[in-house]
């Protein structure tokens, strides 16, 4: 009797939010779209956490300079298009929810489960991945964690999904051709997600076709990448409304993540007897800012380009570290640590792969866009070095030692 | 026969892999993460299943039907311009929605620098402006091969 009244009221319900828009073939076109952002997100973000965390076998591109600036900006980009592509495929399969009973065994129960945790994570990684970006983080629980793990569970889960669904997959990859009979797999007969296609042209009498449903998630999933996408992509700048990042903005024209008062470290990188210390094995020197200024000085074009996905291009100007490698007859290729005259901070100190110290692009870089570094910038001196993210291009330099 | 053999291996490999990794992930979680931040991030995924399938999905369901009874007065494609412009609006909305909810709680002050306001409000005017001027020539179009053809 009870279970009678629980497949009533589901049914009710299915039949209140119905909608002849929703196929299984709509699934499948939002589910492609989907697990495509996702996998480019999954793949970047381990790029970039190999980056700051390496394991023993991390490759460490230098060339092209600008490919941690494509990289993460494609993560961010592909985050923040997965978002309308998230609501519109959980749209799609609602019905499934009001399934009766909603327990069929124990591998449609852990099926279930699997779906539940699929969603749950994938909302949180998008909702948090997007709110970082704003420097805004009202959460218990610490992002980076958080957000690295849950990659796993996310892409682990959407492969056991595609395993489950891919008979329905399959079968409605390409459009069915007029008359062949449905080729639906089980979620074809679920309820609501009936694998009959509706006239694909036109909808029924004010609701919208398939077409124009996806037409429509297809707009707002640009319209959201082409309002922010600019913050990574310059061509895309002059539609920036609505990122956390302007290019162009900011001192010398470039914008700034942590600031000399948020170091806490004004008073040091102005003090007249600022001197970079440079140490290796026995021998060590130090540097004051004249005669860095001295030495050989070297100009490239160098993106500084952030985890958080904003990036800029600019013109720096300094002492190349491979030349003062060899003020301390160190080797080119040596693996480097560097500290920052920050008194604490995560990023206080750097080790930098050998494969950035011999990359003759690679500064200690005194200059930005044509004059002396502003403090905000790392004054007297910071690191740049090609392809590498913004966290581990330390400003306000006071030692290099080689490890 | 041969495809479902390979079908079946391709379902065996993606579903063994998927568990692997997604197993790896779970088991991660906790080396990083004490009790209550696991606790906070269970109770966090918990509400946000609630929120969209309990607030998000019913009102976007009400707003469709408040759509429907609109959308039977006009023809079939300006119909679909209208919804696809809401869908938009929404989506850039809620976007731009919680960059203003950070810019006022944001202690950086290199970030986020943009009136965004001004920026949403231009975006749904000339948004506005777009889909009124295709619903018309759409609504004109399917009038006069109206009169053409009965």
């Amino acid at each position: 009797m009870e279970k009678l009244d629980g497949q009533k009221i589901t049914e009710a319900l299915a039949a209140k939010f119905a909608s002849p828009t929703r196929s299984t073939r709509l699934t499948v076109v939002l589910g492609r779209w989907l697990g495509i952002t996702f996998t480019i997100c999954f793949f970047t973000g381990l790029f970039s956490h190999g980056l700051q965390n390496p394991p023993s076998w991390m490759f460490f591109p230098t060339s092209p300079v600008w490919i941690y600036q494509l990289s993460q900006g494609l993560h961010v980009t592909a985050g923040i298009a997965a978002i309308p592509l998230l609501l519109a495929k959980l749209w799609s399969v609602y019905p499934e929810l009001l399934t009766w009973p909603p327990v069929k065994s124990l591998v449609h129960g852990l099926e279930r489960a699997s779906i539940a945790l699929f969603i749950a994570s994938s909302l949180l990684q998008l909702t948090t991945g997007l709110i970082n970006t704003y420097k805004w983080y009202p959460w218990p629980f610490p992002f980076r964690e958080t957000h690295y793990w849950l990659a796993w569970v996310i892409w682990g889960s959407l492969l056991l999904h595609v395993a489950v669904k891919l008979p329905a997959i399959a079968g409605h990859w390409r459009l069915p051709s007029s008359g062949d009979p449905d080729v639906g797999g089980p979620a074809a007969k679920d309820p609501g997600t009936s694998g009959v296609e509706p006239s694909s042209a036109a909808g029924s009498s004010g609701r919208w076709s398939r077409r124009g449903f996806l037409t429509a998630v297809a707009a707002a999933t640009g319209a959201v990448v082409v309002t922010t996408a600019g913050q990574s992509f310059s061509w895309l700048a002059p539609a920036n409304l609505f990122a956390p990042r302007k290019m162009g903005t900011g001192p010398q024209g470039v914008p700034v993540n942590r600031t000399a008062a948020d170091a806490k470290v004004t008073e040091l990188a102005k003090s007249p007897t600022w001197a970079l210390m440079v140490r290796s094995g026995g021998s060590s020197r130090s540097f004051t800012l004249e005669e860095l200024r001295a030495l050989p000085q070297h100009s490239h074009e160098l993106p500084i380009a952030c985890v958080e996905g904003w990036s800029q291009m600019a013109i720096w100007r300094g002492v190349r570290v491979r030349d003062l490698l060899a003020s301390v007859g160190a080797p080119a290729g040596s693996e480097l640590r560097f500290t920052s005259l920050e008194p604490e901070g995560a990023y206080r100190t750097m080790t930098m792969p050998a494969e950035y110290s011999r990359d003759e692009k690679t500064l200690v870089a005194l200059e930005l866009n044509g004059s002396v570094l502003d403090l905000d910038h790392g004054y007297p001196a910071r690191i740049i070095a090609p392809g590498r993210p913004g966290v581990l291009q330390t400003k306000w330099l006071h030692s290099m030692e080689v490890r | 026969m041969k495809t479902s053999l390979t079908v079946k291996a391709a379902r065996a490999a993606l579903g063994v892999a998927g568990v692997a990794i997604l197993v790896y992930g779970l088991l991660g979680l906790p080396t990083q993460l004490g009790p209550s931040q696991l606790i906070g991030l269970l109770t966090w995924m918990a509400v946000a299943i609630l929120i969209h399938d309990g607030v998000i999905v019913p009102l976007s369901t009400v707003a469709g039907a408040g759509l429907t009874r609109v959308g039977s007065k006009l023809q079939p494609p300006s119909a679909a311009v209208l919804r696809g412009a809401l869908l938009t609006g929404a989506l850039v909305t809620l976007v731009a929605g919680i960059l203003l909810k950070a810019q006022s709680v944001a202690q950086s002050a290199t970030v986020l620098e943009a009136s965004y306001a001004v920026n949403l409000l231009g975006f749904w005017v000339a948004l506005a402006l777009a889909s009124v001027a295709a619903i018309i020539v759409l609504e004109r179009r399917a009038r006069r091969s109206g009169t053409n053809s009965p």
